[in-house]
């Protein structure tokens, strides 16, 4: 206040008074790791509720991975501006590894398979799969893969910040091309070694894309609420438009419907068969609070949200958008927490204290770590992709095209 | 009546996109109702240079999504439940599981037919003939030339402060048009 003239636009969102909000976030995580480890009867409570938070935040980094894959793959105009924030996002792996640091570490009393002793023949079957070499080091090449693509892509977009070269275009593209296919085997595996393998009696080989579709889902909306605030400090101002808004809400909208099918398609699938092995898993996820959960899924997953942007208006309408995206994120963890926490609460007994307790507190201090992290990636970079050919179509300018000859002089 | 001869409207040709831009723009600031915009190709921005709102043929698709969703639901139940119960591999005699894919493939279709028939219905299609479409230079639409056309039955026309208002934003011809 003391500096008045400093603030000419004076209609920029500050948010300085927020700058302590992902230490504070940490310090909560931090007491509620040393509660889960101090009060004997919370231990699985908090395993669980960790292992749950840490799928919700991998959701959000593998959703903006896949936004970036994208975005090369079809060469759209429409996401450059939010382009750069994604790749900070997907390429927030070390921080995702180092959090993953305690699953590994208490995966014997997480993962029910790694404690099977003698015959078992639902597990004899997959051992090629479930046995403790496996999952170590493929939880290790999975962060290692991730690694490599989201910071490849993400130097050749800062490269094309400094140099401009059309090269580094024809780079992130090549690894779209080659990543998109990596990127689907090693979600599919992350799913299967960290979420379905709590229960590997059971089959579901939509497992996969199940988590997909409700990653890019919570992704997106978190997408919106990130540009929106961006754009609201400044930072995105020159380049964001209206339109894009609307393309993140209808891509958002569409994985609401895209979703929907696919946790419909497995539960029809399943429910149709009747083969005991398959269908214990919805049944157990009848028990208790586990079917308003399920209940909360289908209608808050899917019905509030697809009747409330069927109009084409309401996805730039942000009384509706905004509390949407709040919305989003609830459900997600619904959804994260009906494939998880079942395995250790199947009676599906009321959500008691000390659960709440520990699910806020893991979800708080992984949003501040990689809260902390991505404020500290973006603003050591240019907040939007400088110098990508598509810039000028993005802010809707047309740019007279280079003659032939011209651009063979003056190129490279 | 005297049918032949009676005028439709005033058409202004325009040479490029962003021209037929301003002139709609302007048109639409003067408040016109009755009148449209040609060109060869779709134009972003066009709507909102135009003022249109957001099209009405939502709402019959809308319609005709529900009317397939729980339609399809009734029918289901009806079918086999209802009217000859048949009990197929030990499930309930009727269930939104298995009455889903095709109550949902049938929102599908009838929103499809919702879109395409709200659509023909609000553009009052099919017709077989429409005054535009016997003038000459009109055919250049389909080309490289780009027209507004403000009809007579618009309240605000009239043959002076329309043709007026069209010379200003610079068409490059104006012409009456004859029903």
């Amino acid at each position: 206040m003391s500096t008045p003239t400093k603030n000419n636009q004076e209609s920029r969102l500050d948010l300085s008074k927020w700058a302590g909000l992902p230490n504070k976030l940490i310090a909560i995580g931090l007491v509620t790791v040393v509660l889960g480890l101090v009060v004997p009867a919370w231990h699985k409570t908090f395993a669980y509720s960790y292992l749950t938070a840490f799928m919700f935040f991998l959701s959000l980094m593998l959703g903006s991975l896949f936004l970036v894959l994208v975005h090369h793959l079809f060469d759209s105009y429409w996401i450059v501006p939010i382009r750069r924030f994604l790749e900070h996002l997907s390429c927030a792996i070390p921080v995702m590894a180092v959090l993953f640091i305690p699953i590994a570490l208490f995966a014997g009393s997480i993962y029910p398979w790694m404690s099977v002793d003698g015959h078992d023949h639902a597990l004899d079957v997959k051992r090629a799969m479930y046995n403790p070499w496996s999952f170590y080091i493929m939880s290790a090449a999975l962060f290692g893969v991730w690694y490599w693509l989201s910071n490849g892509l993400r130097s050749a977009s800062l490269e094309q910040d400094r140099s401009g070269a059309a090269s580094c275009t024809v780079t992130m593209r090549r690894y779209a091309a080659v990543g998109i296919f990596i990127f689907a085997i090693t979600l599919t595996l992350a799913a299967f070694y960290w979420m379905k393998a709590l229960e590997y009696q059971w089959f579901s080989t939509m497992y996969g894309v199940y988590y997909f579709a409700g990653s890019v889902w919570v992704t997106l909306a978190t997408t919106y609420v990130i540009a929106l605030v961006l754009k609201n400090t400044g930072h995105l101002a020159p380049i964001i438009q209206k339109g894009t808004f609307k393309d993140i809400g209808t891509l958002f909208f569409a994985f609401t419907v895209f979703y929907a099918y696919i946790h419909f398609s497995q539960y029809f699938l399943i429910w149709n068969a009747a083969i005991p092995e398959e269908t214990f898993w919805y049944v157990k996820r009848e028990n208790g609070v586990w079917w308003s959960v399920g209940m909360l899924i289908i209608f808050g997953h899917f019905f509030v949200p697809f009747l409330s942007l069927l109009r084409i208006d309401a996805k730039h309408c942000l009384p509706v958008m905004v509390p949407m995206v709040v919305w989003a994120w609830l459900m997600h963890y619904a959804d994260m927490s009906f494939n998880i926490k079942p395995v250790h609460n199947p009676d599906g007994s009321g959500i008691s204290f000390g659960s709440l307790v520990l699910s806020l507190g893991t979800m708080a201090g992984m949003a501040g770590l990689l809260g902390k992290w991505f404020l500290k990636e973006f603003l050591a970079h240019p907040p939007f992709p400088q110098r990508d050919p598509r810039v000028a179509e993005t802010v809707g300018v047309y740019v007279e095209p280079v003659s032939a000859s011209s651009s063979r002089g003056s190129g490279q | 009546m005297s049918g032949v001869g009676r005028q439709y409207g005033v058409l202004a040709e325009f040479d490029t996109p962003a021209d037929v831009m301003a002139a709609a723009e302007k048109v639409r600031d003067a408040g016109y109702t009755q009148w449209d915009v040609h060109t060869p190709f779709p134009i972003h921005g066009m709507d909102e240079a135009m003022g249109l709102k957001n099209s009405k043929v939502g709402w019959f698709t809308f319609c005709g999504g529900m009317t397939g969703f729980f339609g399809g639901n009734l029918m289901i139940w009806f079918m086999n439940s209802f009217d000859y119960g048949i009990v197929v591999g030990g499930k309930p005699l009727y269930s939104p599981m298995f009455a889903f894919p095709v109550s949902y493939e049938l929102t599908i279709l009838l929103s499809a037919f919702g879109s395409l028939f709200g659509m023909l219905f609000l553009n009052r299609l099919p017709r077989l003939h429409h005054p535009l479409l016997k003038n000459k230079r009109f055919a250049k639409v389909t080309h490289d030339k780009f027209y507004v056309v403000i009809e007579t039955a618009d309240p605000k026309y009239s043959e002076d402060e329309t043709h007026a208002l069209l010379e200003e934003t610079g068409s490059s011809h104006l012409e009456v048009v004859k029903e």
